[in-house]
């Protein structure tokens, strides 16, 4: 793409931003740096801007590279595996009913969908539960409750392999969907930001629903629950993310193959059938698309939700 | 006074299932996982009757280990090369977001997508793009005349394989850091680069005294967070090289990727070696909870 297509593009965008009140100055709008407004060669300008879009887009491009690589191959035939088509020239669906259909990868699709729904539904209401106690409600160790839940927070992941395993496998609940949900069922950042949330709920609309005669659990789903629906679509998205994607705890604890989710039958596939490519990346694909929709539609929840945890501490 | 008691009981009632869950599968484990590492297990088949308690034979173990000290080192090298890569990465893409621009929200969106994709299956795409002869990256160094990774590939060369892990790494993550920078040069105040302007100083002037030093506790952040992600690494480990290829250090073969979190997971799950691997994780614990109190050090400091 050349350079002067990108300052027509940023031409056409700039009469957009220009009817700002302080669009006086094309310059303020578009690089909100002061310092160029000073700059008195309007054809610099121009140039920095092209500049800028031809940075943004080569960051895109390799940033996401992998992913188009992925569907691109998981489109080709399968001899054509290693061809530098950007578009395969013979685009296929092939690989994608071969390993859904002959590999097993649609009953792997279901589990990943049970295990993650499920574990993001409980891990979501459990936190939700006791965000509710702490926010709006007094009791006995309540500080020294929370101080200790936030500490756990500093524990790496790694260092729950060993332990958890071996209570899983003493609850004799080794190849379950139990085994790869329970564990990961106490979200402790999830419940500090619901806590959060829920403590701008005002108390007295508590009360009020209270005196009208409803019982805890009744204020709890008709007043706290309605009102916290933002901050509960949010942990409810992390949760699912987090179980489609958590390969370690899903490929140790389970040995029967009609348990596997898709990055597990991923690597069992990929041990197998090293040579199989178009239809790895379909795998690949399989496992990647279902996020990327999600995050394609609920961007904001996932990017604050994830950020959030993270200035906070 | 009973009304108190009340209280309470509703109060800890709603506590209850994340409280039998934390307790069960968060708090009891490091307690039991300290047990573990007194332990050798010495029967596969029945491993919790067969437990032998070793004292603190294990952690004696970890000291003459030459693999475990390996994995350190390259755990070091790893965190060397993802942790700057990935700041200059993020703070890149930050610089040039932190323009009001047309597509601004698309392009931040496209950045920090891949974060969320999951670093397992990511990294077999790496493995295609990386493989020998035909990979696309091998077919673009051939362009240029390089045909170093040809028979290889850049993760089957010793010297490649940890820089093309830590790359895959960086672009999948860098996402994360650029929206933590991007809200923290949204906090700076224009008026301070007007008065640096004045003053006449340029644009590397005014980055070196403004930008760099306000965005402190992010890249501080990110550097914690970025050292306790490399000792936890596997995913991307177990996808595209799983710890080799070797290398001769000494008379021993050494995989050139061989990392901690990886090594943890062979010496569990491979070679069954409950104890060992547990008194492994309690080390790694250590070590992140003073990286973890250095922190906040660090931070404290900042504030005051």
């Amino acid at each position: 793409m050349g350079t002067r297509e990108i300052g027509r593009t940023v031409e056409a965008g700039r009469g957009a931003l220009t009817s700002r009140p302080e669009g006086r100055d094309p310059g303020k709008t578009l690089l909100n740096r002061p310092a160029d407004r000073r700059s008195p060669y309007l054809s610099w300008r121009h140039l920095r801007i092209a500049l800028l879009y031809i940075g943004l887009i080569l960051g895109a491009v390799v940033v996401l590279f992998p992913l188009f690589w992925m569907i691109t191959t998981a489109l080709k035939q399968p001899g054509q595996a290693y061809s530098l088509q950007l578009l395969p020239d013979e685009p296929t669906l092939d690989n994608f009913r071969r390993i859904l259909a002959d590999y097993g990868f649609a009953r792997y699709f279901l589990n990943s969908i049970i295990v993650a729904t499920s574990a993001a539904f409980l891990a979501t209401l459990f936190a939700a539960l006791a965000a509710y106690a702490f926010a709006k409600k007094q009791f006995l160790f309540k500080r020294q409750l929370f101080l200790f839940l936030l500490a756990s927070l500093m524990i790496p992941g790694m260092m729950y392999m060993v332990p958890q395993f071996a209570i899983v496998s003493q609850l004799r609940l080794m190849d379950t969907y139990a085994a790869m949900v329970l564990p990961h069922l106490a979200n402790v950042f999830g419940l500090f930001l619901m806590k959060q949330f829920m403590e701008s709920i005002p108390g007295s609309l508590l009360d009020s629903s209270r005196i009208d005669g409803a019982s805890e659990l009744q204020v709890f789903r008709h007043i706290v629950v309605p009102l916290s629906l933002p901050v509960i679509a949010t942990l409810f998205l992390l949760t699912f993310q987090f179980h489609w994607g958590n390969f370690l705890w899903q490929l140790i604890v389970t040995n029967k193959e009609s348990l596997y989710t898709v990055p597990v039958g991923l690597a069992m596939f990929r041990d197998a059938h090293e040579e199989l490519v178009t239809l790895k990346m379909a795998g690949a694909a399989i496992s990647i698309i279902p996020i990327g929709i999600l995050f394609f539609f609920t961007q904001r929840l996932f990017i604050e939700g994830m950020t959030k945890g993270a200035v906070k501490g | 006074m009973t009304i108190k008691l009340r209280e309470n009981l509703v109060a800890y009632a709603f506590l209850a299932p994340f409280l039998v869950i934390f307790l069960g599968f968060l708090f009891y484990p490091i307690f039991y996982s300290l047990y573990l590492s007194f332990h050798r297990v010495t029967d596969l088949y029945d491993v919790f009757g067969a437990m032998q308690f070793v004292g603190l034979d294990n952690f004696g173990k970890m000291f003459h280990d030459g693999q475990f000290w390996w994995s350190l080192l390259m755990t070091l090298y790893y965190a060397a090369l993802v942790i700057p890569l990935g700041i200059i990465t993020s703070l890149t893409l930050a610089l040039l977001l932190n323009n009001r621009l047309p597509f601004r929200s698309l392009f931040r969106s496209a950045y920090f997508m891949p974060y969320v994709l999951d670093m397992f299956v990511v990294g077999l795409v790496w493995v295609l793009i990386y493989s020998p002869h035909f990979g696309v990256l091998n077919r673009l160094f051939t362009l240029f005349g390089i045909d170093t990774f040809l028979e290889s590939g850049f993760l089957g060369n010793p010297y490649s394989a940890m820089p093309a892990v830590a790359l895959a790494n960086v672009l999948k993550g860098s996402g994360f850091g650029m929206v933590l920078y991007l809200a923290a040069l949204s906090n700076i105040s224009p008026s301070l680069y007007e008065a640096a302007a004045i003053d006449g100083a340029g644009g590397w002037q005014r980055f070196r005294a403004i930008t760099f030093p306000l965005l402190k506790p992010i890249t501080l952040f990110l550097i914690v967070i970025g050292v306790i992600t490399a000792l936890n690494a596997f995913a991307e480990i177990y996808a595209m090289t799983e710890g080799g290829p070797n290398v001769d250090v000494g008379g021993r073969a050494l995989g050139a990727t061989w990392v901690t979190g990886y090594y943890l997971f062979r010496t569990f799950y491979v070679s069954g070696k409950w104890g060992y691997a547990a008194a492994l994780s309690y080390f790694l614990l250590i070590l992140t909870l003073i990286i973890s109190v250095i922190n906040m050090r660090l931070f404290r400091t900042e504030e005051m």
